[in-house]
């Protein structure tokens, strides 16, 4: 028995179509077993593909969702990969590479909104209970430090911390200049200096 | 391919529980900020979504939500002690459904499609609320208000912050913004 599932968002509309996995134990209206999936973006052609290109879609669009969200935009999707994503000056390019040999990649330059459209359909796709695919996908983890770039440039960030050493040095310095402090004489040694006077 | 496994495990339970950072307080107080710029009655629903969502035993009233935003120390009046996990997940989740509501709005801002001149008035409505109730509620000697504040630098900021908004809503927007909210200190 045939299953679809459909997914929309106001420029994006995402097709899954499958079979139910019967010798898994689903039930006869969870989907298991993709067959095809179609992915509609607003104006553009409507793009197939098979399960590996939507393995593919969502290794290369959820990430780098995940790193725009830190504000951390950077490419994804190697060169050998169905499909990649890197940020444009005007927004995202998705290059879609085709399996078969001598068909030049696609490449769809989104906007903002339309980013997010994908990725909200993405999101809904792969939290589906009604789909009981097991899509190979980490859950977004916290920046590294090393993977923060540029967030605040070289000379903000030491500002602070320059002009800290900056204001113990000088005020060092001050303090050193001061003359010393006249000691007081010690109250023992009085008494013992002065019959000496006497003598 | 191993289609014998159960459904999707949740993957909320792997990101990690520990307290935000004082930039990741600074920036969830900022969106939330700009849910309220967007909406007028932003404040209000914030309460309703709270209780909808059933996190009235961490944030049982209108004034301990206020509380733990002004854990803001960019804040004109901020309050002293770290915001506890569990009332972050609660902020976070009150972003993520208030972003889910103005989605079409964040959208449409973010959106080229649509002709130029309305779009930058709508930015500009947008700006304004956002000026307004920063130099409300904020503190205006600090750097990060005044570069939101700032002709040249904020409409960038606050596209960041919309931009951010926008992949926050939805199903999985609360892992992603959570993440995004737990990054290490640069």
């Amino acid at each position: 028995m045939k299953l679809s599932t459909r997914y929309e968002q106001t420029s994006c509309r995402l097709v899954l179509e499958g079979l139910p996995d019967l010798s898994a134990g689903h039930s006869a209206d969870t989907l298991g077993i993709i067959t095809g999936f179609t992915l509609a973006l607003a104006g553009r052609t409507e793009l197939e593909g098979k399960r590996d290109h939507l393995q593919a879609l969502l290794n290369a669009v959820m990430p780098y969702a995940r790193h725009l969200l830190s504000g951390q935009p950077r490419a994804f999707g190697a060169a050998s990969d169905a499909v990649a994503v890197e940020p444009t000056a005007g927004g995202h390019q998705l290059e879609l590479r085709s399996s078969q040999p001598d068909t030049p990649p696609l490449r769809l330059q989104l906007d903002d909104a339309e980013l997010a459209d994908l990725v909200r359909c993405l999101d809904q796709l792969r939290l589906d209970a009604r789909v009981a695919v097991p899509f190979e996908l980490p859950p977004p983890q916290p920046l590294r430090r090393r993977e923060l770039r540029r967030r605040q440039p070289l000379a903000q960030r030491l500002s602070a911390p320059l002009a800290g050493v900056g204001a113990l040095l000088i005020s060092a310095l001050l303090v050193s200049l001061l003359p010393p402090t006249p000691r007081a004489p010690l109250p023992g040694k009085t008494p013992a200096a002065a019959p000496a006077q006497l003598r | 391919m191993d289609d014998a496994s159960p459904p999707h495990a949740s993957p909320r339970a792997t990101v990690p529980s520990r307290p935000l950072s004082r930039r990741g307080i600074e920036r969830l107080d900022l969106m939330l900020l700009c849910a309220e710029a967007l909406d007028l009655n932003g404040g209000e629903a914030m309460v309703w979504l709270s209780e909808e969502m059933g996190c009235t035993d961490v944030l049982p009233n209108r004034v301990e939500l206020w509380k733990r935003r002004c854990s803001n120390p960019l804040r004109r009046t901020t309050r002293r002690g770290q915001l506890q996990s569990a009332e972050a997940d609660a902020l976070i989740r009150i972003l993520n459904a208030l972003a889910d509501r103005l989605y079409p709005m964040l959208r449409s801002l973010l959106s080229s499609a649509e002709p130029a001149e309305i779009t930058a008035q709508r930015w500009q409505l947008f700006r304004s609320r956002l000026d307004e109730l920063l130099r409300e509620r904020f503190n205006l000697r600090r750097g990060a208000v005044q570069r939101l504040l700032d002709p040249q630098e904020g409409p960038a900021l606050s596209r960041d912050l919309i931009q951010a908004m926008a992949l926050s809503a939805g199903p999985g927007g609360f892992e992603r913004l959570k993440a995004s909210l737990l990054d290490a200190a640069s």
